[in-house]
């Protein structure tokens, strides 16, 4: 298969960038997209060429460390992955592909495809935590917890954090994110002790890192590489009103 | 304290506008009732208007809709401009991710059809709230139905009132069931008929509002 990408490139955080179109040939389709992109810098760094820079850890679309636009959708048009398991086998012979970095306010670039998500840090900072008695460790299974009650806990805590919520967003907000936190804390025993500071603190967080507010479009849940659903938002909202209330 | 400062947030912001938003919605349907009755003839139209201008709570009413009106209008104007900031660089290729999306052009058109539904409801109350008063003869009782009458034969006006429901049926597409997610009142089990339902009013509340100059025009009421 041959591959045409047009790439965003930006040397650092103060560059302008632009886009550079390159050509990826004999790519296979068993490759997986950062496979792909490890080839073409492989090319260019023996022409002498600044490789591509893009974030990945895992690959295997669990860590959320990689994650870039590709043609205009987060991670790429296969719906539930990420774009380390998106594979060529989805493009054809001769697709055209724009490589583009998440954009938002609160993601600054650092270079290329890769951008600075420590926004998301500091809303986890902000309230994303449980208190817990110091001493020796308690059994795991010490606190009873309702099978249904645990299932949607893992279902939001399945957030990976990898930002394509962000990115999909036409007001970039995090509030999928931050949401899926808040529920995931807000269901389980160990979260009620911060339960209404949590909301409070994280969304505040959200908003100082620079993020927009939710329009209930639900791009984000279109896009995330977990299925993380706008019902967390709800509960968001909820639970933020909740506390204005308990005031 | 904390709680005025907290509905200043991003989510705060977006339960205010979601609060307001439904209490619009409701003044709407009450609204569209009194104008159906035109269907009735000038008898029945007229008293029920003179039954609300005549009521002594007219004047806080209205105060209440305006203070109503107007925080959902400063709410929007605010969450819009710190959303454009919050994407200062655009992308050079974005698609709608389709799938479980609600993105619709009603959604991403909502500060626009929302403006213009404010340009509309002045004009709208310049033309019959605060525009020429006839009475009926004999009883004092303010003679609406006549000024219907007379505004709708002008088919500029019809056609503006045409083009303001068709802008208001795209803000309500969307607003109906996003006030109701912002104010987190979307159970799993009943989001599909919340989502369907906010689409069937909106075309409802904006076709039935729009009948009446058409029917006007044509001399379906005269």
């Amino acid at each position: 298969m041959r591959i045409h990408l047009t790439v965003w490139r930006q040397s650092g955080p103060k560059d302008a960038g632009r886009f550079i179109t390159y050509t990826a040939e004999d790519v296979s389709p068993d490759q997986s997209f950062l496979e792909m992109l490890d080839v073409v810098n492989e090319q260019l760094i023996k022409k002498g060429e600044e490789p591509i820079a893009f974030d990945s850890d895992c690959r295997e679309g669990i860590c959320g460390t990689c994650g870039f636009m590709v043609s205009g959708i987060p991670h790429g048009p296969e719906p539930g992955t990420t774009v380390c398991q998106l594979h060529m086998r989805k493009f054809k012979d001769g697709d055209s592909l724009t490589l583009e970095p998440w954009r938002a306010e609160a993601f600054p670039v650092i270079k290329d495809l890769v951008v600075d998500r420590s926004a998301f840090d500091k809303i986890i900072q902000a309230g994303g935590y449980t208190s817990v008695n110091t001493g020796g460790a308690r059994d795991a299974n010490a606190i009873l917890i309702g099978k249904s009650i645990a299932d949607a806990a893992m279902d939001s805590a399945a957030c990976i954090g990898c930002g394509a919520c962000v990115a999909a967003c036409k007001n970039a907000s995090a509030a999928l994110f931050t949401s899926a936190k808040i529920t995931h804390l807000s269901l389980l025993p160990q979260g009620q002790v911060e339960r209404t500071t949590r909301v409070v603190n994280m969304v505040a967080a959200m908003d100082d890192a620079g993020f927009g507010s939710c329009s209930n479009e639900g791009e984000c849940e279109a896009v995330c590489p977990k299925g993380i659903s706008l019902k967390n938002i709800a509960t968001m909202n909820r639970e933020y009103w909740k506390a204005m209330l308990a005031d | 304290m904390r709680a005025l400062r907290m509905l200043g947030s991003s989510v705060g912001n977006k339960l205010l506008l979601g609060l307001t938003g439904l209490a619009l919605f409701g003044f709407l349907l009450f609204h569209l009732f009194g104008n159906l009755l035109g269907f009735l003839g000038p008898e029945i139209y007229n008293e029920h208007a003179h039954a609300l201008i005549s009521n002594p709570l007219i004047i806080p009413a209205e105060f209440g809709i305006l203070a109503i009106f107007l925080t959902h209008i400063y709410k929007a104007v605010v969450n819009y401009w710190k959303n454009r900031a919050a994407r200062p660089v655009a992308y050079g290729v974005k698609k709608w991710a389709g799938g479980p999306s609600r993105k619709s052009v009603g959604s991403t058109t909502m500060i626009w059809t929302g403006l213009s539904v404010l340009i509309f409801v002045a004009i709208h109350l310049k033309l019959f709230k605060y525009g020429p008063v006839y009475f009926e003869a004999g009883t004092g009782v303010r003679d609406l139905y006549r000024l219907l009458i007379d505004d709708f034969r002008r088919p500029g006006i019809v056609a503006g009132y045409v083009l303001a429901m068709f802008l208001l049926g795209l803000h309500l597409r969307h607003g109906i069931s996003s006030s109701i997610q912002s104010l987190g009142l979307m159970p799993e089990s009943w989001t599909a008929r919340i989502l369907r339902a906010g689409i069937v009013l909106a075309i409802l509340i904006a076709g039935l509002f729009a009948v009446i100059p058409v029917a006007v025009y044509f001399g379906a009421i005269r």
